[in-house]
């Protein structure tokens, strides 16, 4: 998925002069590719991730188009006010890059963690928020941001999960739900979204249930959910990322208002990671490993 | 003092600063708004700018290939306001209607009003985003330039520091930073709340020519930005000009409340009474 990400940043680049890739320090071999290629169109401003994000706004003034990489914990937390203000309020077309979003960053601690991201950034109006789950989706999600000419946020998260898709052709242009695995409509569907997705397939396929991958979080096409809604028996929602105001809240809060049903949100249960480990050992502790959801979902669901 | 050398558009009354605060005066006035004292300390900044720099092609304030004012300090924005009435920008219903239901002029700067760059009053936002647009004019190789005003409680946040270190580091000589000086802040004065210090020499030590003005003295603003555009410096420059808060009005100098009182009809009177028979002190 990383590589996909480069490569896709390096084809806009080329293809658009406009185009800009900045970074508040990170990316230290991420971008090797990038900066052999675009040298003129990559700027390290520094470890100043709010300068960084004033310096967008001005650029977009002048007609760039500003791609504003940094680390989900940095960009977008650290700089809320100056995304919410000085892009998201003038529709600039700025594109947020955050990576390492969740618990990528397993051993380095809170600083570095990420579960708050999407949650935050929802309430922030005229902002665009997805959250790839495979190359695939990165490479159309990063065409759909630079098409879009708004404000985006891309969440990058664990990106060495392997393959949800085969080819394009699976993933929507729109980056709205799709289906990847058709289980029994008299139990409950997942709606997954990046990291959470593969899991979510592996589980789906074990218990026969529907499996949808969504890698728009906001806006959320009110048409699918409904479609999954009635095509399941309740939802579940899957994310690596705080229950509270992410993927599981945004469906739920459509579920509820059309009064389709029952919706579990799994998810990141409002709490800060205690533990040093790796990756797979955090997502153990915060109840996100594959077992524990499924027992979850057995659990909640009496299946 | 000598008059300077450059086009002084003097023919006519506009932006004279007694005028500018007038406006203010009524535009307060008429909305019941506080901040008279910050708009006041940065009327003559805003004058010589306006007539004797910014560059707008067709006289049109979103040209593409304008001269940027990046309004920071959006305390001040009333001064602003009173400038793109002179410039035919605002209507008299806008400044007369100030603040009312329904009406677009807020009451901090707003990037929505055409001839305001950014919106700000949330402090340390105006200057990144002026240094992205500077370095954004290097990179189309335009002759743009880009004007910032900071107030000098302002330079508390952290941000203006950041962006300092890249506008020098990227030699940003078509940057051209303003503080308006005026040595208070919404609690008390600067240098009792967090001193700033020597203000030219930390500008110096950040990569910044630096001058020193009296804020207030058209001409010597006028000379300091003209030697800065000379271009001879090969860097951004920070002029830091000592001004009065509250300036124009004899009850509201140096005055803090005058940050966050509203005007009666007698502090009115009496204030635009002063502005009128010139007796500005």
């Amino acid at each position: 998925m990383r590589t996909s990400f480069s490569n896709k940043l390096v084809d806009l680049a080329k293809s658009d002069p406009r185009v800009l890739l900045m970074t508040g320090d990170h990316g230290y071999s991420l971008f090797d590719d990038f900066r052999r290629q675009c040298p003129d169109q990559f700027i390290n401003v520094g470890i100043a991730e709010q300068n960084m994000v004033g310096m967008a706004a001005g650029f977009a003034k002048m007609g760039f188009r500003p791609f504003v990489y940094g680390l989900a914990a940095f960009i977008p937390i650290r700089t809320l006010e100056q995304i919410k203000i000085d892009i998201a309020h003038d529709k600039h077309p700025v594109v947020f890059l955050g990576d390492g979003a969740g618990f990528v960053y397993s051993h380095l601690g809170t600083s570095h963690q990420s579960t708050e991201d999407i949650a935050c950034l929802r309430a922030v109006p005229n902002m665009t928020i997805i959250s790839p789950a495979d190359s695939l989706e990165m490479s159309v999600g990063l065409q759909f941001a630079y098409e879009l000419n708004a404000a985006v946020y891309v969440r990058v998260g664990k990106a060495d999960l392997g393959q949800i898709h085969s080819d394009y052709s699976q993933v929507q242009s729109s980056l709205d739900l799709v289906k990847i695995n058709s289980g029994d409509s008299e139990r409950p569907g997942i709606i997954a979204s990046g990291s959470m997705v593969g899991t979510a397939r592996q589980i789906g396929e074990i218990l026969e249930l529907n499996v949808w991958s969504c890698p728009k979080i906001k806006p959320l096409d009110e048409e699918s959910i409904k479609t999954a809604a009635n095509e399941s028996k309740g939802l579940v929602t899957l994310e690596e990322h705080s229950v509270i105001g992410g993927l599981g809240a945004a469906v739920a809060e459509i579920v509820s208002e059309q009064n389709l049903g029952r919706v579990v949100r799994i998810g990141v249960k409002d709490r800060f990671t205690d533990k040093c480990g790796s990756y797979s050992y955090l997502l153990e502790e915060h109840g996100l490993d594959q077992n524990s959801i499924t027992l979850e979902i057995k659990k909640k669901f009496r299946i | 003092m000598l008059l300077p050398k450059s086009k002084r558009k003097l023919k006519n009354n506009k932006f004279l600063p007694a005028r500018l605060r007038a406006t203010i005066l009524k535009m307060a006035f008429a909305g019941s708004t506080v901040h008279i004292a910050c708009a006041f300390s940065l009327v003559e900044i805003l004058s010589v700018l306006y007539r004797s720099f910014l560059r707008f092609p067709d006289s049109d304030p979103e040209s593409i290939g304008r001269d940027f004012l990046v309004l920071s300090k959006g305390h001040g924005v009333m001064a602003q306001y009173a400038c793109l009435h002179e410039m035919g920008w605002l209507d008299d219903a806008s400044i007369e209607q100030y603040c009312r239901d329904g009406t677009e002029l807020k009451g901090l700067s707003d990037s929505r009003v055409k001839g305001l760059e950014v919106t700000s009053g949330s402090l340390g936002h105006g200057l990144p985003i002026a240094v992205g647009i500077a370095k954004a004019a290097k990179l189309k190789k335009t002759n743009q330039r880009v004007f910032v005003i900071l107030g000098d409680g302002e330079l508390n946040e952290g941000t203006n520091w950041e962006a300092m270190l890249f506008a020098s580091h990227h030699r940003l000589d078509n940057l051209l930073v303003v503080i308006d000086c005026n040595g208070l802040q919404a609690m008390g004065r600067t240098h009792e709340i967090l001193g700033l210090g020597d203000l030219s020499k930390k500008f110096e030590s950040f990569g910044f020519a630096a001058i020193e003005v009296n804020g207030h003295d058209e001409n010597e603003i006028e000379e300091a930005i003209e030697s800065c555009l000379s271009g001879a410096n090969a860097k951004p420059t920070a002029i830091v000009a000592n001004t009065v808060k509250g300036k124009g009005v004899s009850f509201m100098e140096d005055d803090n409340r005058w940050h966050y009182t509203r005007l009666s009809q007698e502090t009115y009177d009496r204030a635009l009474g002063e502005l009128m028979s010139g007796d500005e002190k």
